[in-house]
């Protein structure tokens, strides 16, 4: 069973079992996939290089519209073109994080260093993001129905099994938060 | 209360002493521009207090206030400054994960912000 993320002397230390180490590579792995530029056959390799995606559009897939919003609510020609300048860096980002926290997961000691937990923490999030999206979390309400299944022994279809594994990961996810708001006390 | 009354002034010397680099200058044309963060039901609350705290080195006790904002309100206003800067925040939201957008404030300076149009690129 794993344990809550702690800080002390050496770090943020968390346990997970290697069952529950599968599970969430297999998560990072998955927001990964998603999050991976498309290959395109035309593409200015000079505009690629300085970042720019002049074929960027607005994800249709709501997971994806989360992960990467608009940047003005009211006005999509604005969105669409600051999207254009920064949005392949801001997947590359997300993937880093991700893959570092999926890379960590093959050390024996889980034991993070700063650099660490925040990869660590964006990735949890961005996993519960795009679990969220699938289980139709839409207000408070719809989550704290989730919030209720916590019994693996239910998990008898997607649905509960997304839920079992949603509330794992936000369990995780807020021992992380409470280790690095101590490490940050204590470096005051 | 109301959010920017209450958060004018503070929340601009914070930015200041927090991530902006300490040779930008806010000068009027380029202050008015906000960086709204927007509340969802998947985000914990003690993840984007901590965000507030460790990316705009906000206090405890205002990271703690703006989050209760996001979370009551649905949204708040936690960082003014020049439509480059508050671009630069949103992105950095995003690749945390917050739902963040820029806005033009409203309000006293609004009316000599044509300044900032066109500017990218």
């Amino acid at each position: 069973m794993a344990k809550a993320f702690k800080y002390g002397l050496k770090g943020i230390r968390g346990h997970l079992e290697p069952a529950e180490r599968d599970l969430l590579r297999s998560l990072f792995d998955d927001v990964i996939s998603m999050l991976e530029p498309e290959e395109r056959a035309n593409e200015d390799p000079l505009a690629a290089l300085v970042g720019l995606d002049t074929e960027a559009r607005e994800p249709s897939d709501r997971a994806m519209r989360r992960l990467l919003p608009n940047v003005m609510k009211n006005d999509d020609d604005a969105s669409l073109e600051f999207r254009r300048y920064t949005e392949r860096s801001l997947r590359e980002n997300k993937i880093g994080a991700l893959k570092a926290a999926a890379l960590s997961l093959d050390r024996d000691n889980l034991i993070l260093t700063p650099d660490d937990a925040r990869h660590w923490a964006t990735a949890l999030n961005d996993v519960r993001l795009v679990l969220a999206e699938r289980l139709d979390i839409r207000d408070d309400a719809d989550a704290d129905n989730v919030h209720l299944m916590q019994d693996w022994a239910q998990a008898e279809d997607v649905e509960s099994y997304l839920a079992l594994v949603y509330n794992f990961t936000t369990w995780l996810q807020e021992s992380l938060v409470q280790a690095m708001v101590h490490s940050l006390d204590a470096r005051r | 209360m109301t959010l920017s009354v209450a958060l004018g002034p503070d929340t601009r010397e914070s930015t200041q002493t927090g991530t902006v680099t300490s040779g930008d200058v806010l000068t009027a044309p380029d202050i008015p521009w906000n960086l709204v963060i927007w509340n969802d039901p998947v985000n914990l609350m003690s993840y984007v207090s901590f965000v507030f705290r460790s990316y705009f080195g906000y206090s405890e006790a205002k990271a703690n206030k703006l989050m209760m904002e996001v979370h009551k309100k649905g949204r708040s206003i936690v960082a003014h400054g020049s439509k480059e800067q508050v671009e630069q925040h949103a992105v950095a939201m995003h690749g945390y994960g917050l739902w963040a957008t820029v806005e033009k404030a409203t309000g006293g300076n609004a009316s000599g912000s044509g300044k900032g149009k066109g500017k990218r690129g």
